[in-house]
Formats: C-alpha cells, structure tokens, sequence
C-alpha cells in the first residue's frame, strides 16, 4: 500500500507502478511508473509508436497490463473493467474520436453524468455545465456524427468533464486543429484541473504547446520511461533530446 | 437559460407522442365507421403486431443487437397468459393434464396477460444474462438458438400447450379498443425507455462501444434490462394475440412472425419509436395492398400460373432494397417532431 505519509505519493493520485504491456511479439510498455496528481498537468510525450495510447488504454482498463498496479486516490483498480474505473473518477478522451454518432451533442455529454451515478436532473445540469466550460453550448441539439472534426474533439472533452472525473486524461486532444484552434483548445483547457482540483494527463505533439501547459512531463520511447521532469529539466535530459526533442 | 433546453425538450417529447398516437385514433375510429369484421381483424393484428415491434425497438433499436428470439417471447407470454384466463372447464378440454391448482385457477384477463408478459420477462432474465456480453454475429446467432429452444419446448410440452396441436378454447378478449389502448401505452413506453438513463447508457453503448464503457455504462448490465423489458413487451404482445386468435399452435411463434416483425422495425427504421411504427404501419398496409392484389390476379386470371408468395418476396425485396439504401431504415434513427 501507499501510505499518505510517505510524501512521494499523496493519496489523491493516480499511480501507476511498474506497468508492462505486452502484445503478441511486442512490448509496448516496460515497467513504466507514473503519478499524476489532483490539481497538476502531467504531459505524456514521446515519439509515435511509444506507448502513449496503451499507456491510457492500461489505465483506463481497456487493456489489461501484463505486469504492475495501478491506483486511484488509493483504491487499486488493476484490472477492472472500465466502467468501475470510469466511476472511480478517472475520464478519458480518444486519440481517434468515438462519440456516440446517432445521439445529439447534449446527449453525448448527458450520458456521461448519467453513467457514473448521477441522478437525471444533475445529470443535466453537470452536462450543461460542460458544454458551456468547452464553449460549444450552441451545438447542444446537433446530431454528434454531423460534426465538423475539430468541432468532435470538444464533445469529447466535454464528455469527459461532465463525469465530474478526479483524473482525466487527453490524447492528443488537439489532433488535427490548426495553431488557432488549439491554442483555443489550450486556454480552454488550463485553469480546468487547479479549478476542479483534477488531475490532467495529456498527450499531444505540438511541443510548444506542452511546454507551456505542463507542470510536468513523463517521456516514453519504445515503451519506456527515458525522463520525467518539469519541461526545463527534461529538456536538458540527453536522451530525451536524442529520442525526440532533436526530430 | 439553463432551464429552457429542459422544457423546451420536454414539448418537444410530447409532440412526438402525439403525432405518433394520431394516426391510431384515425385508423380505429375509420374501422369503426366501416364497421366490417374482416377490417377490423387486420386493424386488431396491425395494433398487436405494433406492441410487437415496439417490443423489438426497445431492445434492438436501442443496443443496436438484432435478436431473433422476440417471438418466442411472444409465445411464452401467449401460452402464459392463457394457463391463468382460461375457464376451469374448458381446460378440462384443452389442457386435461395440467396441476389441479393451475386447472381450478381463473382470472381475469388483464391480470392474465401481465403474469404471462412477467413469466416472459422472468425467463429473458434468467435465460439472457450470459448472452449480453456478446455482440455482431455471435450475438445474432445466440438470440436464433434461443427462439429454436423456446420454440421446441413449447411443441412438446404437451401437459400446458397441448404440444404441436391447436390450443382452443380461449376467450376473446381483446378488441379494437383494447389493442388500441395497448398501442398508446406501448408507444409510451418504448418512447419513455429510449429517453430515460438506460435507454440513454444503451443507445451510447450502440454507437461506440469502447467509448461508452470509459464513461462508466455497464454495458452487459444495460443490455439485458433493455432484454427483459422487451420480453416483457413481447410477452404482452402475445398475451393480447392469443385472447385476440381464441385457438393458435406452436407454429404461430416462429419464422413467419419473426420475419414480419423484423421486417416492419428495420424498414420504419429500429433507431427511433417513430420508426416502429411507421414499419408497422407502411408493412401492414403493403401486405394488405399485395395480398389483395394478388387474389386480384389470380382470380382474373391474368397469368397463365397461379399467383403464390407476392406479398413475401415483395417485403422481402423491399426490406434488402432499405438495408442498402437507408441502413437506418425510412424513418433513418429520427423522431417526428
Ligand atoms: N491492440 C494492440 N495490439 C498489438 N499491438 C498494439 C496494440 N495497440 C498498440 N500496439 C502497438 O504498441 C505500440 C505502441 O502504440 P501506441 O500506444 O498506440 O503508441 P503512441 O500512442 O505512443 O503513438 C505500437 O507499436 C503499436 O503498434
Ligand atoms: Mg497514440
């Protein structure tokens, strides 16, 4: 167990321990530690192919890891299904969007509060909030599959902010924007986890822009750690430079 | 302006609701102004068929699974119901070989039906739960294998069906008003599912599986209270046909039904209630329309053959033409409003 006394690792984080995935003939992730706590920005970064998605895929239960624990504010969620995990307080988005196509954009982000146990009216309330939190209320009424593609990756923020999370975690949520409409996305973005006290883990490759957001950064390559740091310091970290930053 | 949405979507759900109800009323009140026998038995059949199909929405439309097994709902709710409406002489007749308490036992029909629709409803409880964690062809496949069991059970269990042979002998109790009835609070009912938090969870584990899990929808758990309910519904539906037919066999809850039902959901489109009934509706008035025109020809003896099967491969051809062109069916996932 982690005791709160210990000062590394507070209860109110999300730890992942000695976390290895392995696929048929492939490891995408070698004994990976991670924290991520309340209130903090945490950037994921590495080179394609790293282990970013399988990182969260891992966290978020879609995959079950070969070796390691991982745990929420203290309670162990290793090997749960997502929709414990998700209910424990951790939300993601997707680096290839999936919202619910057929359902309106309100409905969308609705039925994230709904699923973690929020009753009908709250659950309104806490969607509208959301929206309005992503700037996108006007398209409340929009059927989700006939949005504009930068327009998805906002619903799915959304959607994942209604679950009123402890932990969220974004890949590569401006994927595809131009520099305005991710340096939007950014501002949007920022005060949110000192705000609602949540932890933020996000992926993306605009290094100008993690540079700027990220109190934090871990760097994968080839499914292993090679630094973790504020920006300045893993910037200085030769192998970081050498795996990524240099590219 | 955090309240406007809300009511605004409100009216707009109880627009819906009577728009839908509307084409019922004039449909029942025209039957009753023609007032001919055979007009109506197509009316009552359109309605019960209706419960059916709204029935199916409410699993099908809603998970996105096709289940083949509706129909054996059916059956069960019909033969269920029948056990407790039935007067003890009459069972003496049909049904000698019954438990002395079942055989004394009569009541009246409403409570009959519901027994019948809950019998159904418990065995989809029991019988589904494994079933809902499969999805595409395996769960397809599993839903044909359950109506294949239910159907055989009900072919020879001989002691409450009387096996493969004709149960008569029951009481007519469903009417044009019943059915009508039945249809508005089915309508209701299908339209109020969609809308509240499992229909809700259902329809987002529909459209993006993965997605809807990493929001916290228990998926199998949201699927198979979506079954029971539409074997619930079935199992009403069935219930309302065997008091509507008086006499009807094993034979009834097979092929044929599950082909029409499935037929009117996927044409008005699963998707939404609107659907449903606009399926239900536009099947039974092309049905109606062919089977006419079929007797037509063969009675003017236009063709040199006997005119056999029309109205099945035209619905059949017209339900493979929508699945290429309108995957979503007519009404393609959308509500009147
Ligand atoms: N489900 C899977 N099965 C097999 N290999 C996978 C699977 N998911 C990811 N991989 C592989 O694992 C490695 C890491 O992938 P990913 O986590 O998507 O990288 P990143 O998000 O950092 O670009 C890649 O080589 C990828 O091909
Ligand atoms: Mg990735």
């Amino acid at each position: 167990m982690i005791s709160p006394a210990d000062g590394h690792t507070p209860l109110t984080a999300l730890v992942v321990q000695g976390i290895t995935m392995d696929f048929v003939g492939l490891r995408a992730l070698e004994n990976v530690n991670l924290t991520l706590r309340q209130g903090e920005i945490l950037g994921l970064i590495g080179p394609n192919g790293s282990g970013k998605t399988t990182m969260i895929n891992v966290i978020t239960g879609l995959l079950r890891p070969t070796a390691g624990r991982i745990q929420a504010d203290g309670a162990d969620i290793t090997g749960k299904p997502p929709h414990k995990i998700a209910q424990t307080g951790v939300a993601r988005t997707f680096q290839k969007v999936k919202l619910f196509r057929e359902l309106t954009v309100f409905e969308n982000v609705k039925v994230a509060a709904v699923s973690v146990g929020m009753p009908n009216r709250r659950a309104k309330e806490q969607a509208w909030v959301a929206l309005e939190e992503l700037g996108i209320e006007a398209w409340s009424g929009r059927i989700a599959g006939t949005l504009p593609y930068g327009h998805e990756r906002k619903v799915e923020v959304a959607r994942a902010l209604a679950m009123n999370p402890k932990f969220i975690l974004l890949d590569e949520p401006a994927a595809g924007m131009d520099e305005e409409e991710s340096a939007a996305l950014l501002q949007i973005l920022t005060p949110i986890p000192e705000k609602k006290n949540l932890g933020m883990l996000i992926v993306d490759h605009d290094m100008n822009l993690i540079m700027r957001l990220c109190n934090r950064l871990h760097v994968l390559n080839y499914g292993k750690t090679i630094g973790e740091g504020t920006p300045e310091e893993v910037r200085r970290i030769p192998e970081v430079v050498e795996a990524y930053l240099g590219s | 302006m955090k309240d406007k949405p809300a009511s605004t979507a409100t009216r707009s759900h109880i627009i819906t609701l009577l728009i839908l109800l509307l084409p019922l009323i004039i449909i029942a009140a025209v039957t009753k102004l023609i007032g001919n026998v055979l007009f109506e038995r197509v009316v009552i059949t359109l309605f019960i068929n209706l419960i059916l199909v709204l029935g199916l929405q409410a699993f099908m439309g809603n998970s996105g699974i096709l289940s083949f097994a509706h129909i054996g709902f059916m059956g069960i709710g019909a033969y269920a119901s029948v056990l407790f409406s039935m007067a003890p002489q009459m069972k003496k007749l049909a049904l000698p070989d019954l438990p002395l308490w079942l055989g004394h036992l009569q009541l009246p029909f409403l409570p009959s039906i519901l027994i019948g629709a809950i019998i159904a409803a418990l065995i989809a409880a029991v019988v589904s739960f494994p079933l809902m964690r499969l999805s595409d062809a395996s769960a397809v496949i599993t839903s044909f294998a359950l109506l294949v069991v239910i159907h055989t059970i009900l072919v020879h269990w001989k002691t409450v069906t009387n096996g493969p042979q004709t149960l008569f002998g029951v009481d007519r109790y469903t009417h044009l008003e019943t059915s009508m009835c039945w249809a508005f609070i089915f309508i209701a009912l299908a339209y109020w599912f969609k809308e509240s938090s499992i229909g809700l969870q259902l329809r987002a584990s529909r459209d993006e599986r993965e997605a809807a899990s990493t929001i916290g929808v228990n998926i199998i758990l949201v699927r198979w209270q979506g079954f029971i309910l539409s074997a619930f519904m079935a199992g009403l539906g069935g219930g309302l046909w065997a008091h509507f037919i008086t006499s009807f066999s094993p034979k009834a809850f097979w092929l044929k039904e599950t082909f029409v039902i499935l037929s009117m959901l996927v044409i008005g489109g699963p998707n939404s209630v609107s659907g449903a009934v606009v399926g239900a509706l536009l099947v039974t008035g092309a049905f109606e329309g062919l089977r006419g025109l079929e007797n037509q020809i063969n009675i003017a003896q236009i063709l040199p053959v006997q005119l056999i099967g029309l109205t099945e491969i035209v619905l059949s051809l017209t339900m493979i033409v929508i699945l290429i062109k309108r995957p979503l069916g007519i009404m393609g996932g959308r509500e009147f409003r």
